[in-house]
């Protein structure tokens, strides 16, 4: 199942809501990551729906049309727990493009190539921490912005400091051996 | 315009070499960041700029007016008046309030005890440490002390401020409010200011990064050495 | 002691040795002054290994007539030599143990880093300690050695035969080992409870500061002072001539013991007196101070009033003995007028005039030696008083060099020292002096009389070569010659410049410190 699955089952676990809500209320707590659909919010209520993990528990008219509410079931309480409690595998970068390309940069390529490429790839890090840090100085800012803001700033901190290691850890070796 | 400018600035410690020509420009208002690995001559840097260690050859010009110029009182004037700084800890006298750290430099340029003691309460306040005025430094939290330093360095509206590694001590949420109040009240009054550190995040606060390797600059931004690698050069992996 | 620091003794020894590099400044300091007080015990020593002979005719008062000096000749005198040399060694413990304070910075990473690889914060005291006994053996070894050396060039009879020091006796061997062994232990021993307030954690050493607020009991010391001295006052002989001192001390008993009380209670009312009027000055200091120098000073004053106590004590006891011995003094002379007064009337009376030789100068002349004692005492005290300063600076450094770099001068940081200095200083010494004089006339009493005696004058003009009789003398009644004793208000005034004098050189050279210490190098984040 999908983590905007086990989103959605933890946006209804503080009480029913109808899809147009719902989607609001994603919007609202994860600002950055792409708005969500409202066919997507349709699409995934329809496969919880399915599986028992939500249940409609009638309609609610506010002057437009009828919309249905959905709440969560004690199979869906059940399956939000799970998911919370599972721990994420801390892998999702030993494989990324990052890696692989700082690694040619520097055992494959030519020397000044990968300079480039290097110093190119350091000023878009450290331009995007800038616009970042800038965003969460804004006293306009909201928590949830901020939250993500502190999110994306530490990983592009850690891809920094670790392609500044790898450099170090590269030109050290190249000493020992040239002297 | 420039504020502050450095022309092939060199300075050894004994045989050790730890600035090879350094230049480099601050504008009027800006926000920069020294930054570079250990060793590279950051912290040594902002001494010669600050007017706090000379260089051996190269200069320093403050608006234009060489530091050379100025005599050994006259550039700890200029520090106390135009210059603020800010270490990474141990800078606030122990025995004295928070309030009165804050207004002693205005004390020093002869400001009245009641007069000094209202702007440094107000500079407090504006660093969000109003709380701690009557503390004394030990007994406020690694934060708070660093704030207050900050609010004795500004408390004299200074032209440049000079701060090295201010959050190093700092846990990462106490080093963003700090570094959030100090660059937004720099900005406010328009004050330069030279940041030195070795961390991506605080760099990040500037408007503009310039990257030391070895003594000098390093254009490429990143503070290395010869790079070495590749299939060529025979690097094992 | 081992066993409680689960140390072994050559580990303790090689950890206390491993500063000797870094830290010469205090290993130095240490060690001369151990040679100093060395030197005064063996003295001391020397005079009381000085044989009275047997001399029946003059009963047990016999002098040892080899020496040129009366100090040494009388053995009712010697015992107060003594007493002065074995007091002089107090200020040399003080010494030493401020010396042991002086966080020199390569130490102070030493036993933060001992902590740090797991020692007990009794073991880096019992490192200090021992490092402290090092150099104060070292010291005492010296001692001896230019004890011996001073004992065979001195050894020089002047003209009628008369040694002017004592060196044909040796002291007794238990004593000089007493004082081989006993300086480095004492040392040891005051260094071990000076910086008993010097934290060492794994992170550093830091020193606690004690934050009570001090009170003015220690007003009560004095007042017992007071009481003390009254009762000996009180005790007094009333018509005796001079010597109650002399009386005093060789009959012992109650007003000796009240004279020691009162003399204690003094000198620790004064000392723990310190603190508070620290303190008091500093608030003082602090509502009426407009510029930072004085505002700085104030607000370290209040924040540890006991500094003033701590580096203060031994000079302040120097000044209250200096003033003391002034008053003394001027007892003394008040006495040499009476006395002289008393046989220019004897001598007018007849034609004797051997009277005129009578008046013996003795006390006043002995006090020539008091005042060297006080001054080596007080130079010595300020040597520690220099140490305690110093290391005031040394534990500012960072934030010193903070300051600079910010653009204080160190002009008003030096200001902030000498306020810090002066302030407590100047009030105490001037409250030294006064007890001092209060003390020496409230024993000495504030007269001095002579005469008041009958005799008979030889009238006959050949003189009177066998027996006074009716027919070559008649009867003369000398009348009582009294002098008021005066407040040697020069003498005072005097030594109150010369403490002064002795401060600002202390806390100058202290300020040398400030310039060394304060460097940029304070300022490296890494």
């Amino acid at each position: 199942m999908s983590t905007a699955a086990h989103v959605l089952l933890a946006l209804l676990a503080a009480g029913p809501l109808h899809g147009y809500d719902l989607k609001k209320a994603h919007d609202l707590r994860f600002p950055k990551a792409k708005p969500m659909a409202f066919g997507q919010v349709y699409a995934t209520l329809g496969r919880l729906e399915r599986d028992g993990l939500v249940e409609q528990t009638g309609t609610d008219r506010d002057g437009g049309p009828d919309r249905t509410l959905f709440a969560l079931t004690d199979a869906g309480h059940r399956a939000l727990d799970t998911w919370l409690a599972a721990v994420e595998t801390p892998a999702p970068y030993v494989s990324s493009d990052l890696l692989a390309k700082v690694v040619v940069a520097l055992l494959v390529a030519d020397p000044e190539q990968a300079r480039t490429w290097l110093s190119a790839q350091r000023r878009a890090h450290t331009a995007r921490l800038r616009e970042l840090t800038a965003l969460k100085a804004d006293p306009t800012t909201g928590l949830g912005d901020v939250i993500a803001a502190d999110f994306a700033l530490t990983h592009l901190d850690a891809d920094l400091r670790w392609m500044q290691t790898t450099l170090e850890r590269v030109t050290d070796l190249h000493r020992e051996i040239h002297g | 315009m420039t504020v502050l400018e450095a022309r092939s600035v060199v300075k050894s410690y004994g045989p050790t070499p730890a600035l090879r020509g350094v230049g480099l420009e601050l504008a009027e208002g800006e926000v920069l960041a020294v930054t570079g690995p250990s060793g590279c001559g950051k912290s040594t840097l902002l001494h010669c700029l600050s007017g706090i260690l000379q260089p051996d050859s190269g200069e320093v010009r403050y608006r234009g007016r060489p530091l050379d110029a100025y005599s050994e009182a006259d550039r700890t004037r200029l520090r106390r008046t135009e210059f603020g700084v800010l270490f990474q800890f141990g800078q606030l006298v122990a025995e004295i309030s928070a309030a009165e750290n804050v207004a002693l430099p205005l004390l020093l340029t002869g400001r009245s005890r009641a007069e000094a003691r209202t702007a440094a309460r107000d500079q407090l306040d504006r660093l969000g440490v109003a709380e701690a005025a009557e503390s004394r430094p030990g007994q406020l939290s690694g934060g708070q002390q660093q704030r207050v330093a900050a609010a004795r360095a500004l408390v004299t509206e200074p032209g440049v401020l000079f701060a090295d590694e201010p959050t190093g001590a700092l846990d990462q949420l106490a080093g963003e409010k700090l570094l959030g109040e100090l660059v937004r009240t720099a900005r406010e009054r328009g004050t330069s200011v030279l940041l030195v550190t070795h961390a991506p995040v605080v760099a990040a606060y500037a408007d503009r990064e310039v990257v030391l390797h070895d003594g000098v600059v390093d254009a490429s931004g990143l503070g290395t050495g010869r790079l070495g690698a590749g299939a060529r050069t025979g690097t094992p992996l | 002691m081992s066993a409680v620091l689960e140390m072994r003794p050559a580990v303790l020894l090689r950890l206390a040795r491993a500063g000797t590099r870094t830290d010469t400044l205090r290993v130095v300091l240490t060690a001369a002054g151990a040679l100093l007080g060395t030197l005064a015990l063996l003295a001391g020593l020397t005079v009381a290994a000085i044989g009275t002979p047997l001399d029946v005719t003059a009963g047990s008062r016999a002098q040892s007539d080899q020496y040129s000096s009366l100090l040494l000749r009388q053995p009712g005198l010697r015992p107060g030599v003594c007493l002065a040399f074995g007091l002089l060694t107090l200020p040399v413990l003080a010494l030493a143990g401020q010396c042991a304070r002086i966080g020199a910075p390569a130490r102070d990473r030493r036993l933060a880093a001992l902590r740090l690889a797991g020692a007990t914060p009794r073991q880096s005291t019992a490192v200090v300690a021992t490092e402290t006994g090092l150099a104060a053996l070292l010291g005492a070894c010296a001692g001896f050695a230019v004890h011996f050396t001073l004992r065979a060039v001195l050894d020089e009879p002047n003209a009628d035969g008369r040694l002017p020091l004592p060196t044909d006796v040796l002291p007794h061997p238990v004593g000089m080992a007493a004082v081989l062994l006993g300086i480095p232990l004492l040392s040891a021993a005051s260094s071990a409870v000076l910086t008993r307030r010097v934290v060492v954690s794994p992170l550093g050493v830091t020193r606690r500061v004690r934050t009570r607020v001090p009170r003015p009991w220690p007003g009560l010391l004095l007042l017992a002072a007071a009481a003390a001295f009254a009762g000996v006052g009180a005790l007094r002989p009333e018509e005796s001539g001079l010597p109650e001192t002399d009386s005093v001390l060789v009959e012992g008993g109650l007003p000796l013991l009240l004279l020691l009380i009162g003399g204690v209670c003094t000198v620790l009312g004064l000392v723990l007196g310190t603190a508070w009027i620290s303190h008091t000055a500093g608030r003082i200091l602090h509502r009426h101070a407009r510029r930072a120098p004085a505002l700085l000073a104030a607000r370290r004053l209040i924040a540890d009033p006991w500094h003033g106590s701590r580096t203060l004590s031994a000079f302040l006891a120097c000044v209250l003995v200096g003033a003391g011995a002034a008053a003394v003094r001027a007892t003394f002379s008040a006495l040499w007028d009476a006395e002289t007064a008393a046989a220019r009337y004897e001598a007018r009376a007849g034609v004797d005039d051997r009277a005129l030789t009578r008046a013996d100068p003795f006390y006043l002349d002995s006090m020539f030696l008091v005042d060297v004692a006080v001054v080596t005492a007080a130079v010595i005290a300020v040597g520690g008083l220099l140490v305690a300063l110093a290391e005031a600076v040394a534990a500012r450094r960072r934030t010193h060099a903070a300051l600079i770099a910010s653009g204080v001068p160190r002009s008003v940081l030096a200001r902030a020292t000498l306020w810090q200095t002066l302030a407590p200083a100047v009030p105490a010494v001037l409250l030294a002096l006064s007890l001092g004089t209060a003390l020496g006339r409230g024993v000495m009493g504030r007269k001095a009389a002579a005469g008041g005696h009958r005799f008979r004058a030889c009238v006959a003009a050949d003189g009177c070569p066998d027996a006074l009789t009716d027919a070559n003398s008649k009867a003369v009644e000398v009348p009582e010659m009294v002098r008021t004793t005066h407040i040697p208000w020069a003498e005072l005034a005097f030594q109150a410049g010369g403490a002064l004098v002795l401060l600002l050189a202390a806390t100058a050279a202290a300020l040398l410190f400030l310039r060394s210490t304060a460097s940029v190098e304070e300022l490296r984040t890494q």
